[in-house]
């Protein structure tokens, strides 16, 4: 009985959801949903304070050594930057009022707005002026190897100069370079670094490479803001670690800070667009408990709370059952990484075997695997390929994932057992002979110690060590994986065993190679694909897996060598489609989970893809929205931001 | 009594030093690479992540940070957290947090000792009763019942019940009440349980027959001979206790969002966060010597048949 | 006055006639035939609370142990279909399955095994080892100082830290976690015991043997262990189901069991994710974990109670 129910339930809402998805692809009359939406709207009142929490503290807010992503959060808010992207994603002035690029997109000049003042921690301004010089010092802060701004990567290799400087003032650091002083070195960096302030309100960066994503780096990274340096020189060590200790000139204020418990922003008085800021105040509370976040949402003392898919379950039928709203993109992937280089000699082998690994690839169950963190509708968070869909568009407004070769991959239905064990069958047939033992392998002991140490045979069946964290979601994943793969190929084919390793980390597992497969998630940071696919090269910083893959990397140059953003993008698909296709890496579902409810209009603020939301331009009502007020303002927003884009 | 005091806290000061001086070289046997943030390892090669390490002063001999942070200490300077809140000063830190969870801390033990003896003397008063095997039950739900299922009760159900908050806030009392109840529920059980052991216990001794022959009435008893006699082996840990409160509670803590120290020590451990973690323990160290030996001084104080002298 | 004198006249003079001498009753006078051991047990049985618990942790005992051994379910098969999980409890199922389908049923009878083994071994390691410690350092006034800075330092040097310590040395396994486990409750024994002992070796009756000249030996083992002996399996019975809860924590610092390991705690653990949707799949293994903490605790109690010689009357 109860099981029939559920089945109905999950049919209804798998039905609501083709119809969403009907909707928003835009079957539905046009000139219907416009009045929908506005109906929607008609006699609602708005509120001017939006009552929200997070979940894990926010230890600092020095948005140039943090090693938490959460902080942006707060940041975004906080400090602006040159650009920033509108409700369509489409990027706008904001600090800068204006900017220009030359033919391929290697310098930009951009024109700062002027009279700004920094303002404080109670909302006044400062002696400080907002200045193009604010910005060069933004990047003199994060050159400093003293200052820890270690997320520095992507920046460091694309400002021209940067990465030398940083590197000169380390060797100084450490004494291996003693031809010239910390000053004298410091000093240069006017000359070297490719970022000038032309004059007062005009700051010119110089790029190593052509970037024609490098807006959509301003949105995400936070590396780019601007910095008062005077002040951040004086605090030192202190700047951002509360609220007193650092300078605003984004669209809010932290005015209250209670480490791990509370934060509140206050409009900034003096915000350069401060009519289009419709929120007076925030107030985050902490709430690291998802339960207690429903509760309180329920009993009207949050305006937002995120759902889990189980939960949804639970709270259908009930008066909130109408006012879940699905969360709708994330561009993280979660894949497998493959060790290729690492100790177990019998998955050496077989992992060096294309064969393998497709097996390995159709050996799992994708949506099940999918279910365990959307039970709803699990094949809304499958992904096959490395970058996500919807982050990457080129000039005509095409997919980066729509793009062939990778189109095919994209739409491949990956799960299918009898494949895989014929896959399996093949690999075996070249590696071992005809007594199932591996050629060319010894017994021997494995040691991947401090994770585990184990004995192999040189004999089938393979031994696989999945070495994951403790978490308890993910030791489940690693449970469910384990009993596809035994299944699909045979536990007389492979032995599959799980390391939950409490002290994970990339220098205890996935740096010295102490595992043969791990869980992990890779995110588009910015509209290009190189963002990931540049760090998976034989060479790159990804690539801790150490596979050999002359094919890609040739591709990836060719890429980068592309004269037009489209080629370019042409040459990643097929590099992509390589990599994944042949089960390099094994991409399968997106980090995407979950539902929420709020008391947001949806679309009022700034759609910010690669960076983090925004509080300007957003509305709250006074009663949560539900979900079908949530449809028919979606379904006109696609329209008019299909409008807006093509308008670019 | 004074030179007793004085080897005493010299046998104490040796003991803090060992056990800080052991826990820091323990710090020093983890791995560096455990001293990366995720998201940092990912994007900082090899080099960077040198940069980061020579930086904190992480790749100096053990000797030498010791040699610093104790200089450091002497001048006021107790260092900054290094992994869990980067570059906060540890002292700031502790400022904020310690007074949040001892505030808790302390009216939960004032409850527990009130309530926990109370049910205690209640119990041993009505033994063998419906009082006492009411009493028994509670005690065995607090105890056999997982900690998480009841609090997770109490934070959903009862605060609905009762229309209290669902988490603290600062400036509004009515939010305190049911942290507070939930911490002092165990220590509510310990102190009955105990207290009715050693009452029933003491119960059986000949002075109390003999009292009992003498005709005095049973409350009396209980109350000017058992009763006393029944609270030295409780009272002997209530300093340590009182001092021990800051260390706070990690599930109860977190269940209502209170920012105190519960759960400090462990995140930092885990966190590899070595100057958080040295400066905590040097802390409870100190203070659990101090907690014992009040313990010891009060015991004395109350027992005038026990006497603080060295043994022999 | 009258009434005084006419008292003894009331008196039955056939009451008070000289008995005959008897040889054999004569020789019976002084001596019962009391056993300890017998009137413990006697005392501890007269309850019928005890015999009802004593039963339940007997079948329980026996349940996970027999039931592996007889049952063709395997806990750890995983169904890759996820229609199969979280389903109710059904005939195929008694209390249903979790979250990747397996039958909760058989696993909380092979998580009680674990469960219990675990918590006897460290019983055992815990109560032995701090008995010893604990008569050594109550006897030897020499080692006082040795023993109490020892306590000291063990006792402040924050678990965790050596816990995460030995996490990173050694494997998940049955044997890091009775490691991690048993590496500190010896010493807190070994502290309790110390002070019993002191108090019992003071008292009278003991000085008193001692001048009279009984040896150490004897004194020990005929005057002081029968008196400790009641605390002692207090102590073992109120340690198992401590240790059972204990090993959740130990789980979270990272030196739990490996991922294929079933016990109680991780099974009450791995439920509490879903506690809101799928109460049932708590339901059992709390209940198993509950009787355990309660059944041990009274039988600890009450066995401490019927020990005492003194409730034998």
């Amino acid at each position: 009985m109860k099981m029939k129910r559920m089945l109905a339930l999950l049919l209804a809402a798998a039905m609501i959801f083709s119809l969403a998805a009907c909707t928003s692809s835009g079957t539905q009359d046009q000139g219907a949903s416009a009045a929908d939406a506005q109906d929607v709207l008609e006699g609602k009142t708005y509120v001017d304070t939006y009552k929200t929490y997070f979940s894990s503290s926010y230890a600092s807010f020095n948005y140039f050594s943090t090693a938490y992503a959460t902080v942006r959060e707060i940041v975004s808010n906080c400090i602006d930057g040159l650009v920033e992207p509108d409700i369509y994603g489409v990027y706008v002035p904001s600090l800068a009022e204006s900017w220009e690029t030359n033919d391929d997109e290697t310098v930009w000049t951009f024109h700062i707005r002027q009279g700004l003042k920094w303002v404080d921690h109670t909302g006044a301004e400062t002696e400080y002026d907002l200045t193009a010089q604010d910005f060069v010092d933004g990047i003199r802060y994060i050159a400093d190897p003293q200052n820890d701004a270690y997320s520095m990567r992507v920046v460091r290799n694309l400002i021209s100069g940067l990465y030398d400087y940083y590197w000169d003032l380390d060797d100084i650091d450490c004494g291996d370079k003693t031809d010239m002083t910390r000053e004298e070195a410091a000093a240069r960096f006017d000359e070297m670094v490719g970022v000038k302030a032309l004059d007062d309100y005009t700051v010119q960066y110089t790029l190593d490479s052509s970037a024609p994503y490098f807006l959509s780096l301003i949105e995400s990274s936070m590396l780019l803001l601007p910095i008062e340096y005077d002040y951040a020189v004086e605090m030192g060590d202190d700047f951002g670690i509360d609220n007193e200790h650092m300078l605003y000139c984004g669209a809010y204020y932290i005015s209250q800070f209670e480490r791990d418990k509370a934060i509140t922003l206050t409009a900034n008085p003096h915000y350069w667009d401060k009519d289009h800021v419709n929120l007076a105040t925030v107030e985050y509370q902490m709430i690291s408990d998802d339960t207690t976040s429903v509760e309180m949402f329920k009993r009207g003392e949050t305006d937002y709370t995120t759902v889990a898919a189980e939960e949804y379950l639970s709270m259908q039928g009930t008066e909130w059952g109408d006012k879940l709203i699905p969360t709708d993109h994330s561009f993280s992937t979660n894949y497998l990484w493959l060790d290729f280089d690492g100790e177990n000699p019998e998955f050496n082998a077989f992992v060096n075997n294309e064969n393998f690994r497709l097996a390995l690839m159709y050996a799992m169950n994708r949506e099940a695997i999918g279910a365990l963190r959307e039970p709803v509708d699990p094949s809304r968070i499958l992904r096959n390929t490395i970058n996500a869909e919807g982050a990457i568009f080129d000039s005509n407004g095409k997919d980066y994932t729509d793009y062939s070769p990778l189109k095919e991959i994209k739409e491949m239905d990956y799960t299918n057992p009898d494949l895989a064990k014929e896959y399996m069958e093949k690999a075996i047939a070249e590696l071992c002979d005809a007594d199932g033992n591996i050629i060319g392998c010894e017994p021997t002991t494995v040691d991947y110690l401090p994770v585990c140490s184990f004995a192999v045979d040189g004999k089938l069946p393979v031994t696989i060590c999945y070495v994951g964290t403790d978490d308890e979601d993910e030791i489940v994943m690693a449970q469910l994986l384990k009993a596809m793969i035994e299944e699909a190929l045979g536990t007389e084919n492979v032995d599959f065993h799980i390391e939950a390793f409490s002290g994970w980390t990339y220098g205890t597992v996935a740096d010295p190679l102490n595992y043969d497969i791990y869980f992990d998630s890779l995110s588009t940071n910015y509209a290009d694909p190189s963002g990931i696919l540049t760090r998976l090269t034989t060479d790159g910083a990804e690539n801790v897996g150490c596979y050999d893959v002359p094919e890609y990397d040739a591709l990836i140059e060719e890429a980068l060598a592309a004269d037009t953003f489209e080629d370019r993008l042409q040459k990643f698909a097929e590099a992509e489609a390589y990599l994944a296709g042949k089960g390099f890496v094994i991409p399968f579902i997106s980090s995407l989970r979950g539902y929420y409810m709020s008391y947001c209009v949806p679309h009022t603020s700034p759609l910010t893809l690669y960076g983090n939301d925004k509080y300007k331009g957003c509305q709250v009502m006074t009663e949560p929205i539900t979900f079908e007020e949530f449809q028919a303002l979606d379904a006109q927003y696609d329209i008019e931001r299909a409008e807006a884009l093509k308008a670019k | 009594m004074s030179r007793y005091i004085l080897r005493r806290a010299l046998r104490s000061l040796l003991t803090v030093v060992i056990v800080f001086v052991a826990v820091f070289m323990l710090l020093r046997l983890m791995p560096l690479s455990g001293y990366f943030p995720p998201e940092m390892i990912k994007e900082a090669d090899e080099a960077t992540r040198m940069v980061y390490l020579r930086n904190q002063g992480l790749l100096d001999h053990p000797m030498v940070q010791l040699g610093r942070f104790v200089g450091n200490m002497f001048h006021g300077d107790l260092g900054r957290s290094l992994t869990v809140y980067p570059k906060v000063p540890i002292a700031t830190l502790l400022k904020e947090k310690i007074p949040v969870t001892a505030a808790f801390g302390f009216a939960s033990m004032l409850i527990g000792i009130v309530f926990g003896v109370g049910l205690g003397l209640f119990m041993v008063r009505f033994k063998d009763k419906a009082g006492d095997k009411l009493g028994t039950v509670f005690i065995l739900l607090v105890r056999a019942v997982p900690s998480l299922i009841y609090l997770f009760f109490i934070q959903v159900w009862i605060s609905k019940w009762f229309n209290l908050p669902l988490i603290f806030y600062k400036d509004r009392p009515i939010s305190w009440i049911l942290p507070t109840i939930c911490l002092s529920l165990s220590s509510i059980a310990y102190y009955a349980l105990w207290l009715r052991r050693f009452m029933v216990d003491e119960e059986n001794q000949d002075y109390v027959k003999f009292a009992q022959v003498k005709g005095l009435p049973k409350r009396e008893v209980l109350k000017r001979h058992v009763f006393k006699n029944a609270a030295i082996p409780l009272i002997i840990y209530i300093p340590y206790d009182l001092l021990m409160i800051i260390a706070g509670s990690l599930v109860i803590e977190t269940l209502y969002a209170i920012p105190g120290t519960g759960g400090l020590l462990t995140t930092a451990i885990k966190s590899q966060d070595n100057n958080l973690v040295q400066v905590i323990v040097l802390m409870y160290a100190i203070l659990s010597v101090i907690g014992v030996f009040l313990g010891d001084l009060l015991v004395a104080f109350v027992d005038p048949r026990i006497k603080l002298t060295e043994g022999e | 006055m009258d009434e005084k004198k006419k008292m003894p006249a009331a008196l039955d003079p056939l009451k008070f006639r000289a008995a005959v001498y008897d040889q054999i009753a004569g020789e019976d006078v002084g001596f019962s035939n009391y056993s300890y051991w017998r009137s413990t047990l006697r005392t501890f049985f007269r309850s019928k609370a005890v015999v009802f618990l004593v039963t339940a942790v007997l079948a329980m005992i026996v349940m996970s142990i027999v039931y592996p051994i007889v049952s063709s379910v395997d806990p750890r098969a995983v169904v890759v279909d996820p229609r199969q999980w979280n389903l109710r409890p059904s005939m195929d199922h008694f209390f249903g399955t979790d979250s990747l389908g397996r039958d909760i049923w058989a696993r909380a009878w092979y998580g009680a095994r674990n469960s219990f083994l675990l918590g006897f071994a460290i019983a055992c390691s815990d109560v032995g080892f701090g008995t010893l410690a604990g008569a050594l350092w109550g006897y030897n006034k020499k080692l006082d100082p040795f023993f109490v800075e020892l306590y000291n330092i063990i006792t402040n040097i924050p678990s965790t830290v050596y816990l995460v310590l030995l996490a990173y040395i050694m494997n998940t396994s049955y044997l890091t976690l009775f490691f991690a486990m048993a590496s500190r409750g010896w010493i807190v024994e070994a502290r309790f015991f110390r002070n019993r002992i002191l108090s019992i070796r003071d008292s009278e009756y003991n000085i008193a043997s001692r001048c009279l000249g009984t040896p150490m030996h004897r004194i020990a083992f005929r005057n002081i262990v029968p008196h400790i002996i009641s605390l002692i399996i207090m102590e073992a019975a109120l340690c198992i189901p401590y240790s059972i809860g204990s090993e959740v924590f130990m789980g979270f610092v990272g030196v739990g069991l490996p991922v294929d390991a079933i016990t109680l705690g991780n099974i009450v653990n791995q439920g509490r994710q879903s506690f809101t949707l799928h109460p049932y799949q708590m339901l059992l293994p709390t209940a198993i974990l509950c009787l355990i903490t309660v059944a041990f605790y009274v039988i600890g109690n009450k066995f401490a109670d019927a020990s005492d010689p003194r409730n034998h009357v």
